[in-house]
């Protein structure tokens, strides 16, 4: 993803479109993070009102996956310009 | 304007050609990210979620679940480009003429 290449009316296109996207993502991500942590926590239906146990496991959920997701990105962005960078010239 | 290769626009215009490509790479990574993020969460984080914060041999394991991911996106994708050149010779036809 080389942007030198691009003229400034193109990078400024660029810029809104990823910003776009970004938003998107950001939104995907939530409501995946919300399914997911209710799967696995919320098991008991017996009340309508989260128990304080449910409510521990929801925000742990929550933490542990914004962090995890943290990691990947850092190692990504490693793997990744390891991966391109000895292509270039 | 040396840069401007496929397109025939003036220097201030836009080449559309080149910002669908650029676009498209942009998917596809961050479809490749989403990915690893499930897959990784699926095969090393517990879901008894008994504290909020990743212990050293989730960290790990994510490490290792990345590098291993690209490992295999690279060989998935040298496999790819090998079948798509043997297929094209013997049937006279790749998948993506019409």
């Amino acid at each position: 993803m080389d942007f030198s290449q691009f003229n400034s009316a193109e990078q400024a296109h660029m810029t809104k479109v990823i910003e776009k996207k970004q938003m998107q993502d950001f939104l995907r991500m939530y409501s995946n993070l919300v399914e997911r942590c209710f799967n696995s926590c919320c098991n008991d239906f017996t009340s309508k009102a989260l128990s304080s146990k449910e409510e521990q496991c929801v925000m742990n959920c929550a933490d542990k996956f914004l962090k995890h997701s943290e990691r990947v990105g850092q190692r990504f962005a490693e793997l990744n310009a390891e991966s391109m960078g000895p292509a270039k010239p | 304007m040396s840069f401007l290769r496929g397109g025939s626009t003036p220097g201030g215009g836009v080449n559309h050609e080149r910002m669908e490509m650029a676009i498209n790479e942009i998917e596809m990574i961050t479809d490749v990210f989403n990915r690893i993020v499930g897959s990784c969460h699926s095969k090393c984080i517990s879901t008894r979620y008994a504290e909020g914060d990743l212990n050293k041999g989730e960290s790990v394991c994510i490490d290792r679940c990345v590098a291993k991911f690209f490992e295999v996106n690279k060989k998935v994708g040298e496999k790819m480009q090998n079948a798509g050149a043997n297929a094209s010779p013997a049937t006279g036809a790749s998948s993506f003429s019409l």
